[in-house]
């Protein structure tokens, strides 16, 4: 609706016919490109949390791109000076359509969408859905077994998701870790050292929600043979200092008596000091 | 000459008080039995010599000029200019071998370690991964230390006070050799794999000088390779010259400081110094960086993008939080105070301990011993501390390389892990620029005191390591703990970011161990890419050196002292004045006549009894009874060739075509001449004469007896001698003043005092 708002605006403060207008063509263009961005937004804002971004706006994020670029290319019937491009990107010091589509490409690069989606960026790579598919089942896997004891919340009466679900959240998260690592091997740049968010994020809320909040990762601490071990080891440079303190002998320097005039008193007073 | 009046006046003079000097001429009895005592730091080693860096302007040298035309002398500028290029190419190549292997093979060893804690925390038995861990350092370790202490013990440590002491003028045995330099650059890759508390780039150093040396005389004696290039720069003035290049290469390489290595070189050699050697050492520091940078740049897959100049690169100090105010200069210096009195508690616990290891672990096997027990305790420290700590942090948008869960919960990391479990450069740059809140005030601080702990007891063990980067992290670790309370005492105001007080902090921390000045400054500044910060950085490096003077002296001074090494420092000590030449020299000294029988050549440098290195030629008048006028300096170097080539006045009678020697024939045999013993003289040849006129330096340097220590100090520190000879008003020889007359005296605690020399 806002788009359309906006669409009309443009069109109805037409301006006197003796004033520099925008080409029909350029208009239309740049009313494409208010709806497209109107729409983006909004999804992007709907999809914020739990995000699901890459997953919901790829396909407005595509069209965005295209009117983008169409405007970018468009040369207007007339002159050259008349082209949309020039008239619409570049001849205000606001440039705000250069500034939303900066945003909106920030913000996917941020969001590394591309790393979920297949390369003509047409739909989810297949990974990506298997690792949704799996997060799906582990979280109808939480809410069956929670079902039962909905009524008691304390936190120790989660043993049950832990057990049934154990499986389920072992295999997301040996994918999640399989998938973080061909990345890492696969690109060398910074940006591709991170999953898509949309993967990130379910990993994430599924983590907390196994370790936070149902408790369910109890590691085994081994505090008793840790200390042993390590107070061995601590233990073995005392030895080694009092042993060669001990044992070894002391490095002992030859004196050389200097040939110099005076140098007997000298030597003396130095030998005393020492002796 | 020795009259008793003479004795009383040189007993008042000299600066002991009077009873005991009374009670001294009373028990005036000449100990001549070998006295033997215990290692401590007031003696002077007879092991180390002076590099001869006057140059014996003999017949043959003048000769040699008159051959050469002006041309020739351009030549060799310009050979200069590509030795120093080819020392900056090298230099930075080295440093990108040192970077690329460490990364790599630390990166197998934690992804090894990290994986087998991940396995055994689910499953239980983590005291097998600390095991693993320990293991693992300790026997890396152990082949670093092992090459160092059985092959080449001098690569031993960072080498910066070696290097000190090379451009001071002391010959340190196998300093700049080859073999030291394999062994340098493999040791300290080991060392840094191996976890240890220690960096890499203080070795560049020494790695840069090195190269510097071989380079410049155009072959390897290690090798036996001569490639007969570069001759005419066999000679110690030169060499130390492209060493000074070399360090300043090498300095270049490590913190991506071009300029700050120049400084380095003019701080620690600066006694000998001109303009155009400036510039050239300039233009080898930047071709060393630029090297680094490019082959890392390639290496790093995003060639032409330079933006690794250094092997440690502090990262970008431009955004806004990174800046200061000048409210903030106190609390800058009070940081410099605390860095003072921090390092030197820590210059003073390492005094403690390399005495005992000079005095009781100085068996090879003892010291590598040592140096695992060390790396497997660092480990154990690491581990526990990593085990002890509840820290977790969101594994989310952190840049952790190696993060380890542990106890956290899922998709967190032990935040303890980042500081331990990475090698020391990453741990500086993490600290300098994690966003705040990234650390436990509590972690940060047990972190702190087990670093200093550590880098205290690692450094001075024998493998080849630095001390910049411990020093650094230890200083960045108290430096962030201070932001951090700072800003929790002003409730959060955004000048307060950790990050730069952790930088301060760093500064402070170097600057009072090290005591270096301008040449650290500009090496930070270059370090952090940020010229604003020069002032605070060196207000923080002036009052860390203040304070930390105060107590005791800089690292590398100290252990320069410890090495017994006869280091002559910037000047006399300044109650001198009233010593003169007379008292400080050496006497009698033995002369050699203009003509002198090769027997007795022989003799004199056969006994063992006196290694002198020069020898005052005096006039060969048979008629004259006294001693006579001096003539001129030879050295014994000049005179084993001399031997090897049998020069005699009769066998150049005998063979008229018999080759002239040239001072190509002296270069050649630099600088390993062939010691006496192997140089066989007949009984025949005993008899033979030796004609030394051609060959001494005719005009060496002498004073009065009655020129103070100041001076005679001055002269022979700013000439860089070797030998300078006391002569009477008649120019008779009377004694003869070497570095280690000079250096033997030393401004202690309580006054004026001499050391002794010792064998070792």
């Amino acid at each position: 609706e806002l788009a359309q708002e906006l669409a009309e605006e443009l069109w109805g403060s037409g301006l006197p016919g003796d004033l520099p207008e925008l080409e029909p063509e350029c208009r239309s263009l740049l009313a494409a490109f208010a709806e497209g961005s109107a729409a983006l937004t909004g999804c992007l804002g709907r999809r914020a949390r739990p995000v699901r971004l890459c997953q919901g706006c790829s396909g407005h994020y595509r069209r965005l791109l295209g009117q983008y670029d169409s405007i970018a290319r468009a040369v207007g019937n007339s002159s050259e000076s008349h082209n949309c491009a020039k008239s619409i990107l570049t001849s205000d010091r606001l440039q705000i359509v250069v500034t939303l589509s900066e945003f909106f490409n920030e913000t996917w690069e941020a969001a590394n969408c591309a790393n979920c989606l297949k390369n003509n960026s047409e739909g989810l790579s297949n990974s990506t859905e298997e690792f949704l598919d799996l997060f799906n089942k582990s979280l109808t896997c939480f809410e069956h077994n929670l079902q039962g004891q909905a009524i008691d919340l304390s936190p120790n009466n989660y043993t049950e998701v832990c057990k049934n679900c154990n499986e389920t959240y072992t295999k997301l998260n040996d994918l999640y870790n399989h998938l973080q690592r061909m990345n890492r091997q696969g690109g060398e740049s910074a940006h591709s050292a991170h999953l898509c968010i949309d993967v990130e994020d379910a990993m994430n809320i599924t983590r907390k929600l196994w370790s936070r909040t149902f408790n369910c990762s109890f590691p085994c601490s081994d505090t008793v043979p840790v200390i042993a071990v390590s107070s061995f080891i601590l233990f073995l440079p005392v030895v080694f200092y009092l042993s060669s303190f001990l044992h070894s002998k002391q490095k002992k320097r030859i004196l050389i008596l200097p040939k110099r005039i005076q140098s007997n008193a000298n030597l003396v007073n130095i030998q005393e000091k020492y002796s | 000459q020795l009259t008793p009046s003479s004795f009383l006046r040189i007993g008042q003079l000299s600066n002991v008080d009077l009873n005991e000097d009374i009670h001294e001429l009373e028990t005036e009895v000449p100990r001549q039995r070998p006295n033997e005592i215990p290692h401590n730091e007031k003696l002077l080693s007879l092991k180390y010599e002076s590099l001869d860096y006057d140059n014996s302007e003999n017949q043959l040298f003048l000769e040699e000029e008159r051959r050469i035309n002006h041309a020739a002398f351009r030549t060799v500028e310009i050979k200069r200019w590509v030795i120093c290029a080819m020392i900056g190419i090298l230099t930075g190549l080295v440093a990108c071998f040192i970077d690329i292997v460490v990364e790599n093979l630390a990166g197998l060893k934690y992804r090894v370690v990290k994986d087998n804690i991940d396995k055994f925390t689910a499953k239980g038995g983590l005291s097998f991964s600390l095991l693993l861990w320990a293991t693992l350092n300790a026997s890396v370790v152990m082949v670093g230390s092992l090459i160092v202490a059985f092959i080449e013990p001098v690569a031993a440590g960072s080498g910066i006070p070696q290097i000190k002491c090379y451009l001071n003028g002391v010959k340190i045995p196998h300093v700049v050799r080859l073999k030291t330099l394999v062994i340098k650059v493999c040791g300290v890759i080991l060392s840094v794999v191996g976890g240890l508390a220690v960096g890499k780039e203080g070795p560049m150093i020494h790695s840069g000088s090195v190269i510097a040396a071989g380079i410049s005389q155009g072959r390897s004696t290690s090798l036996k390779r001569d490639f007969k290039i570069f001759e005419y720069f066999r000679r110690d003035t030169e060499k130390r010259d492209f060493v000074s290049a070399g360090a300043a290469a090498g300095v270049s390489a490590a913190f991506g400081a071009p300029v700050g290595g120049v400084l380095f070189s003019l701080e620690e050699g600066a006694s000998f110094w001109n303009q155009f050697l400036t510039w050239r050492i300039f233009f080898a520091s930047m071709i060393s960086t630029f090297t680094l940078n490019s082959v890392l740049s390639v290496y790093h897959g995003n060639a032409w993008d330079l933006s690794s100049p250094g092997l440690i690169n502090f990262g970008r100090f431009d955004s806004e939080k990174m800046g200061y105010t000048i409210q903030e200069i106190p609390i800058f210096i009070f940081m410099g105070v605390v860095g003072g009195i921090l390092g030197a508690l820590f210059n003073a616990l390492n005094y403690w301990l390399t005495m005992f290891r000079i005095r009781y672990i100085h068996r090879p096997c003892l010291q590598v011993v040592e140096a695992m027990l060390v790396a497997a305790v660092t480990a154990t420290v690491g581990f526990v501390m990593i085990y002890c700590s509840r820290d977790c942090q969101p594994i989310q948008g952190s840049s952790v390389a190696y993060p380890l869960q542990l106890f956290c919960a899922d998709g967190e990391y032990n935040s303890m892990a980042t500081a331990f479990f990475n090698t020391p450069e990453k741990s500086v740059v993490n600290l300098f620029h994690d966003p705040p809140g990234s650390y436990n005030p509590m972690a940060l601080g047990m972190f702190t005191l087990m670093y200093f702990f550590l880098a205290c007891w690692t450094y001075g063990l024998t493998v080849s390591a630095g001390v910049f980067i411990p020093s650094l992290l230890i200083g960045a670790a108290w430096g962030r703990l201070f932001g951090i309370s700072l800003s929790y005492l002003t409730k959060g105001s955004i000048w307060a970011d950790p990050g730069k007080y952790a930088l301060m902090g760093a500064a402070a921390q170097l600057g009072g161990i090290v005591r270096m000045t301008l040449s650290l400054t500009v090496i930070m500044m270059e370090a952090t890419g940020n010229v604003t910060y020069g002032f605070p950085i060196m207000l923080v490096l002036m009052t860390a050196k203040i304070v930390g003077d105060y107590f005791v002296e800089g690292l590398y001074d100290m252990h320069i002292q410890l090495q017994s090494v006869p280091f002559l420092h910037w000047e006399a000590p300044v109650t001198s004045h009233s010593l003169t030449a007379r008292e400080v020299m050496s006497t009698p000294v033995t002369c050699l006549r203009r003509i002198e029988r090769v027997g007795t050549v022989v003799d004199i440098l056969s006994d063992t009894s006196s290694n002198h290195n020069g020898f005052p030629v005096v006039e060969s008048n048979p008629d004259t009874t006294q001693v006579a006028g001096l003539r001129g300096l030879i050295l014994r170097s000049q005179l084993i060739v001399l031997l090897k080539h049998k020069v005699f006045v009769e066998r150049a009678n005998l063979s008229l075509v018999q080759r002239r020697l040239k001072l190509k024939d002296f270069r050649d045999a630099y600088p390993r001449f062939p010691p006496i013993q192997s140089i066989h003289v007949s009984q025949d040849e005993r008899e033979c004469m030796i004609d030394l006129s051609e060959f001494m330096n005719p005009s060496p340097y002498t004073v009065p007896q009655e020129a103070s220590l100041p001076r005679v100090f001055k002269l022979f520190r700013a000439l860089g001698l070797r030998h300078l000879v006391v002569v009477d008003n008649r120019n008779e020889v009377v004694g003869m003043v070497t570095r280690k007359d000079l250096a033997r005296y030393r401004l202690g605690k309580e006054g004026l005092e001499e050391l002794s020399l010792a064998q070792t």
